[in-house]
């Protein structure tokens, strides 16, 4: 080869190299962090991302509640994505955590109703992926307890020793409005002396406070040791299919329900792959196996549509028409109600 | 080879590193957060104005303050049972097993090949409803019903406690009774005193000290326990170190959580501190 040859192939070369540099340092980094709850993280419940992206690596670090989730990334938490749910959307986009999602790019956006879409807006604009979904209600042993129809059957000293109430201020707040008919976001100071006394009275009524939902309550409700506990859909489902004699009850006061929520955190340099984990966490696989597996409600409605099984039909009254109509969604509450409520129960745990 | 002057900074200097990084930083990020104003979730990058209301809340609230001290009886208790289950064991290894005293000591270390928490779940099958205690008084006739109590109390934190901590208190006292010169038991022989009195006046107080750290070896983490009540200790059995770890976790609240840390930690050592000074080892042990 000519040596004006070599030099120019030389040349040629360097040029595409600069620009091959160049573009690698614009791209976007082909790997996720998600920051998640413990036992999100099975491949079952993120699938179809993983076989449509293979080569791009998603990890996961994992948060306790809604508070640590919040002040994970309040401390400056590296995750792309973070899963929480209903109450807190306020907070993630008045600290600046979270970017707008672009649904232009979800091909399965269409399939999410609009009911749940509008609870993942701020300020008129789209922050939030609903994904999962499920009552709270009272989860009830049918052979030792007559009918529910109140909340009031936790503190229902008949059932002594046989009760089990979720450890969490917040929900014992929120149980003690619908009872007294009050509305949770305006309690006074009054009131949450009044709700802790009642808490108080209530605490030697419980067999066991329960942190989680199929490693402490689950088990305990499939082994008759708790008949009424505060539960969620998926514990019913669980026993159901065990052959337990248990009920989910509609009290009169309206049962409660939770969406949860995927945001894109605003520190992410990788928008894109996000968009399209959140697109396949959409997706009719990754869903069906949120419903059949974990027994949640699925944010994409025609999975929904097709379910078929009995016990989750009866666990997420499908059958029901007014299910909705009679139901409290959790509404959004500061962060100085929260503390206080939290502070409540501390007090109510310490007695 | 290094002289004495040499040899202290490379046999103390890693460990004081190490203790520097994971005790004393984190310790102070802990009094740093006690000492924040606000509730809730904290970003540790905003201002710092220091205040004492984190422990105004937690010296104001009875409730917590009763917590604590039930907490610290329970420790007592269970550091009490375990350091006199521990004793006899540790005895039995450093003078009656002779030959078989390590295969001995390994199958008392066999219980920590398991993990911890497979340890208490297996406690809760034990003391359960359906479980070996229940079964054992119902086929005797002695129960109709199974005991609820068992189960989800506090007699079930500390029975749980007690088993978890012997082996870790025997080893403190069985390295005390193995420093022992037989040569002593045998002059106190040749004096006249019987097996009763060498233990009560040579052997008891020469271990003294391996006792005692057996003692709060167990004392001083269990007030602070948290995992074992949660799992097995139900509504009554619920100790301090679950507020703790309520305010740091669930609650997100870390300044009301570390107000309540540092407040048992500086009531602890000085707890600690008055115990070994009531109990001065230089007397009862030379």
């Amino acid at each position: 080869m000519p040596a004006h040859n070599r030099i120019r192939t030389l040349f040629a070369l360097s040029a595409a190299t600069v620009l091959l540099l160049a573009a690698c340092k614009g791209a976007e980094p082909q790997n996720l962090l998600v920051l998640e709850w413990s036992g999100y993280e099975a491949e079952d419940f993120w699938t179809d991302f993983k076989t449509a992206n293979a080569d791009a690596p998603v990890t996961f670090e994992f948060g306790i509640s809604d508070a640590d989730i919040l002040a994970k990334m309040e401390a400056g938490s590296q995750a792309d994505l973070f899963h929480f749910y209903s109450g807190w959307q306020q907070f993630y986009v008045d600290g600046g955590l979270v970017q707008e999602i672009d649904t232009s790019k979800l091909t399965n956006w269409d399939k999410v109703p609009d009911s749940f879409k509008e609870q993942g807006q701020v300020n008129g604009k789209q922050y939030f992926l609903p994904w999962d979904w499920g009552f709270s209600s009272i989860l009830y042993n049918t052979d030792e307890v007559p009918e529910v129809t109140s909340w009031d059957a936790l503190l229902n000293a008949d059932y002594a020793d046989h009760i089990s109430m979720w450890n969490d201020g917040p929900a014992a707040v929120t149980v003690s409005s619908y009872i007294h008919g009050w509305d949770e976001t305006t309690i006074t100071a009054d009131q949450l002396a009044q709700i802790e006394q009642e808490w108080i009275a209530q605490k030697p009524l419980n067999a066991f406070y329960w942190s989680g939902e199929y490693e402490d309550l689950c088990p305990a409700v499939q082994d008759g040791t708790v008949w009424v506990a505060y539960a969620w859909q998926g514990c019913y489902a669980a026993a159901l299919y065990e052959g337990v004699p248990v009920a989910y009850a509609d009290p009169a006061e309206g049962r409660n329900s939770w969406i949860g929520f995927y945001g894109i955190s605003s520190k992410s340099d990788s928008y894109e792959l996000a968009l399209k984990f959140l697109d396949a966490k959409l997706a009719d696989l990754t869903m069906s196996n949120v419903v059949n597996l974990f027994y949640y409600g699925a944010a994409n409605q025609d999975v929904m549509n097709a379910i078929e099984d009995e016990v989750l039909i009866e666990a997420f009254g499908i059958n029901d028409p007014s299910i909705l109509e009679n139901t409290n969604f959790t509404p959004p509450v500061t962060a100085d109600q929260r503390s206080a409520w939290t502070e409540m129960w501390a007090r109510v745990q310490a007695e | 080879m290094l002289g004495r002057r040499g040899t202290l900074p490379l046999l103390v200097g890693p460990p004081l590193v190490w203790l520097a990084l994971l005790f004393v930083a984190p310790l102070i990020l802990i009094v740093a957060f006690s000492l924040r104003p606000e509730s809730g979730v904290v970003n540790a990058a905003d201002p710092w104005n220091p205040s004492l209301v984190q422990y105004g809340k937690v010296l104001g609230t009875p409730a917590f303050l009763r917590l604590l001290g039930v907490s610290a009886l329970m420790a007592l208790g269970i550091a009490v049972a375990a350091t006199m289950l521990a004793y006899p064991l540790a005895y039995f290894l450093a003078f009656r097993a002779r030959t078989r005293a390590t295969l001995f000591l390994a199958l008392l270390l066999v219980p920590f090949a398991a993990s911890y928490l497979l340890r208490i779940m297996a406690w809760k099958l034990v003391l359960g409803p359906a479980g070996a205690v229940n079964s054992l008084l119902s086929s005797a006739g002695l129960i109709s019903e199974p005991l609820d109590l068992l189960l989800y109390s506090r007699g079930a934190v500390v029975i749980t406690l007690v088993y978890v901590w012997i082996p870790f208190a025997a080893l403190p006292i069985l390295a005390s009774l193995q420093r022992i010169e037989r040569s002593q038991l045998e002059a106190a022989a040749d004096l006249g005193a019987g097996p009763w009195t060498r233990f009560r006046r040579v052997t008891l107080p020469l271990s003294l000290p391996g006792t005692l750290a057996a003692f709060f070896m167990v004392f001083i983490p269990t007030i602070g326990e948290y995992v074992t009540p949660t799992l097995i200790g139900g509504t009554g059995g619920i100790m301090y170190g679950n507020l703790i770890q309520d305010f740091f976790g669930r609650a997100g609240n870390w300044p009301l959580g570390a107000a309540l840390a540092m407040v048992m930690l500086i009531l602890t050592v000085v707890g600690v501190l008055i115990a070994l000074r009531a109990v001065d080892l230089r007397r009862v042990a030379p």
